[in-house]
Parts: C-alpha cells; sequence; structure tokens
C-alpha cells in the first residue's frame, strides 16, 4: 500500500486520486493540513525536501509532482499502456498536455485566482489571459473527443481536475463548446470523479473561509 | 531514419536550448527556422497552423508537431536514442527525471521568469518577494544535488540538460550561484560534459545583450 500525502482540494491531489482509482491502485491517505503548516513538519520534509503535496511514499520511494507521480503509477501498474501510451508520438503528445496543463492552463487559474483568494483586486488582464486558455483547449478538442489521441488518457485526467477546479470558483466555460462537450463526457467516464467533486467542495469550503477571514481583519 | 526535422526556435530562449543540447547528445541534426519572437514572427498563420499555441520551441519530425521543450527533449530520447540513459526507461528513475524537469518548468524557470520577465519588458524586475522565490528554488535544487554528482541519478539525464539551460539563463542576468555549493559545482562540471554547450553559451550571451539593451533604454527614459 502506497503513502499518499494530501489535501483535498488540491488540483494536483485530486489528478492523483482519479488516476489511482482509474488504476485500481489503493492510497494509504495521509491529509496533510497545509493552513496549519503540516507541510513544513520535519518528518514530512525528511519524506520531501521541497514539502509539497501531492507525494507518494511507495514502499519507501517518494516521489512528489503530480505529473510525474500519475505516470509513474500507469508504467508501474498499469495493465496497460492506455492512460499513457509507450509509442513515442503518442506519449509526446500526452506530455504536451501535461506540460500545458502545468505550465499555461493552472498556471493561468493561481494567476488570476489567487491574488483574489489573499484579498487582492481582480486582474483583467489575467483574466484575459484564462480566455485566451481556454480558446485553446477548445482548439485542441476541435474533432476530439479526448485530449490526446482517441481514448482517455493522464492528459485528460489532469486537464479534468484544473477544468472542475475553474468551474468551482464559478469561471463559465459556456463559450467553449468543445470543452463543454469534453467536460460533461469526462465525469462520466474518469474513475474517481466522485472524490474530485468532495475534494473541490473542500476547495470551495477554504475560499469561503478565507474570504470570511479577509473581512474579519 | 531521421528525414526532415524542422526545429522552431529563438536562440536566447531557455526551452529551445534544452532542446539543441539534447539533440547534440543525440547526434540529431536539426533544421533550424529561426523565429523572432519580439516581432511577433510566432503569429505567422504557417506557424499558428503548426502549433495553435504559437510557442517555441516547436519541432516538426516529417509531420509531427510536437512543443513544449521537455515533451521534445523525451520525445527525441525515445525515438532516436541508442540507448535509455538520458531518460531511463526504468519506472522509479524516470519518475525521478520527471519530477526534477516538472521541478524545472513550474518552480525553477518559474520563478525566474516572475522576477526577470518585466525586467526583459520594461527596464523593472518583480518584487522582492519573488527574487526570495527564485532563492527559495535555488535552495531545493542545492538540496536535490547533497551528494550527487547529477540532478537525477547517477548519470547524465534530460533533467540535467534542462537544469543547465535554466541556470545557465541566470547568468543572463548575473545571479550569483555562488551561496549554493552543490548547484556551482553541478553547473561547473555539467557544461563539460554535456553536448552542445557551446551553442547554450552563445544563446545566454544572444539573450545577456537583449537584457543590456533593455536596461540602457530605461536609462534614457
Amino acid at each position: 500500500v502506497m503513502d499518499f500525502y494530501y489535501h483535498p482540494g488540491s488540483s494536483g491531489c485530486r489528478t492523483v486520486l482519479m488516476t489511482a482509482k482509474a488504476l485500481g491502485v489503493e492510497l494509504n491517505k495521509k491529509f496533510v493540513n497545509l493552513r496549519e503548516r503540516e507541510h513544513l513538519k520535519p518528518e514530512f520534509v525528511k519524506i520531501n525536501p521541497q514539502h509539497t503535496i501531492p507525494t507518494i511514499v511507495d514502499n519507501g520511494f517518494a516521489l512528489w509532482e503530480t505529473r510525474a507521480i500519475v505516470i509513474y503509477l500507469v508504467e508501474k501498474y498499469g495493465k496497460d499502456d492506455s492512460l499513457y501510451p509507450k509509442d513515442p508520438q503518442k506519449q509526446a503528445l500526452v506530455n504536451q498536455r501535461l506540460y500545458f496543463d502545468m505550465g499555461t492552463l493552472y498556471d493561468a487559474f493561481s494567476r488570476y485566482y489567487y491574488p483574489i483568494r489573499d484579498g487582492k483586486d481582480a486582474s483583467p488582464e489575467h483574466f484575459k489571459n484564462i480566455e485566451n486558455v481556454f480558446e485553446l483547449l477548445n482548439t485542441f478538442l476541435e474533432g476530439q473527443d479526448y485530449f490526446a489521441g482517441d481514448h482517455l488518457t493522464l492528459a485528460d485526467i489532469a486537464i479534468l481536475s484544473s477544468v472542475s477546479t475553474f468551474e468551482a470558483v464559478e469561471f463559465d466555460i459556456s463559450k467553449y463548446p468543445n470543452v463543454v462537450r469534453w467536460y460533461k463526457m469526462a465525469q462520466e467516464v474518469t474513475p474517481g470523479w466522485d472524490e474530485n467533486l468532495a475534494g473541490l467542495e473542500s476547495y470551495r469550503r477554504g475560499v469561503a473561509e478565507r474570504k470570511a477571514q479577509l473581512n474579519k481583519n | 531514419t531521421i528525414g526532415n526535422m524542422d526545429f522552431y526556435y529563438s536562440p536566447g530562449s531557455s526551452g529551445c536550448r534544452t532542446v539543441l543540447m539534447t539533440a547534440k547528445a543525440l547526434g540529431v541534426e536539426l533544421n533550424k527556422k529561426y523565429l523572432n519572437t519580439r516581432e511577433g514572427e510566432q503569429l505567422k498563420p504557417e506557424f499558428v497552423k503548426l502549433n495553435p499555441q504559437h510557442t517555441i520551441p516547436t519541432l516538426v519530425d516529417n509531420g509531427f508537431s510536437i512543443w513544449e521543450s521537455r515533451a521534445i527533449a523525451i520525445y527525441l530520447v525515445e525515438k532516436y536514442g541508442k540507448d535509455d540513459s538520458l531518460f531511463p526507461k526504468d519506472p522509479k528513475k524516470q519518475a525521478v527525471v520527471n519530477q526534477r524537469l516538472q521541478f524545472d518548468m513550474g518552480t525553477l524557470y518559474d520563478s525566474f521568469a516572475n522576477y526577470y520577465y518585466p525586467l526583459f519588458r520594461t527596464g523593472q524586475p518583480g518584487t522582492p518577494e519573488d527574487f526570495k522565490k527564485i532563492e527559495t528554488a535555488v535552495g531545493f535544487l542545492n538540496t536535490f544535488l547533497e551528494g550527487q554528482d547529477y540532478v537525477a541519478g547517477d548519470h547524465l539525464t534530460v533533467a540535467d540538460i534542462a537544469i543547465l539551460a535554466t541556470i545557465s539563463t541566470f547568468e543572463a542576468v548575473d545571479f550569483d550561484l555562488s551561496k549554493y555549493p552543490n548547484v556551482d559545482r553541478w553547473y561547473k562540471s555539467a557544461q563539460k560534459v554535456t553536448p552542445g554547450w557551446d551553442e547554450n553559451v552563445e544563446g545566454v550571451q544572444r539573450l545577456k545583450d537583449m537584457v543590456n539593451a533593455k536596461k540602457a533604454e530605461h536609462k534614457k527614459n
């Protein structure tokens, strides 16, 4: 059994949860209360010097970074390579989508929404960036049912986690018809979607609590 | 066999230098196509057709278009590597390389960009908090390199190449690496063993020239 250090609200953690569900891998979940700075406890820093979540420990092997974890899980525990194809071209496309998810999609989320969460003003420039990014997502899905090829891969699971996080803060995806279509379908076919939903609830609660805290001060 | 491998790039770009060095290490010849991103050449319709995200680096291998520097580097090793040393097939070894690559994009290079891109654009850098984040990121790299000659395992991988491109970019803005002894040690030795290092140096110099020009421009105003 694999130790899984996580927070349910975290987008990256939800990507790992859904991937593990898809693979039938059991996770020994260890909740890390970020607000109480539990990730900075010496025992955890010993496991992961970068003290980030998600982190897994697989029989003594510690690994972090969402997308490194999910690739590892498929390669080590997948019955086949469908979630992460071995063919170099197919895999390269999944990899490009995964780096897009980290460096462009979720990056757009944090640039716009994190300052708002911290009580700062909304930036129209950063909102426009989100819209441009969703235009790209829409383009990637032109004539495609999935983000990388013709079946579900890690690219879909990671992007599903990110897009659902946008939905949780009420970003309107209706202007992006391919994304709407894909999002409806992906929810139905991705194992662990319920757990992702529960995590989003936790995320929404966290955002509301933080807002209330800021209004008090 | 390698047919037509078009490589859309700019020499200053860190990601492009990652691909250049990886290709050199593999003996893969790239048909280099320079795109002046400051003149918006990446927005030309022919290029957007190849890559709707219109970013560099972009590689077109006999009609197969791929972008994101680290995805390209991995693809080149898997397709053209004589062996898997630059990107091990073993899941655990590969996972460490992947974690380092994602650290490179999401933490290390990200911290650099947040602080220095405003400098490139306006002549004024980011906030002191942004600078602190760079120090934290390089600090993590220093920890990863404790007792290690390479960033992921015991030999050169694409993780070293990508992070070498990133750290050499720090040189363009005179970032002081001496406070990070493991990084300093690794940086000095990685230069000697990574193919294509000369081309990387040229690219960083181009970037440095651009930064200095921007600074001078800002001083005038």
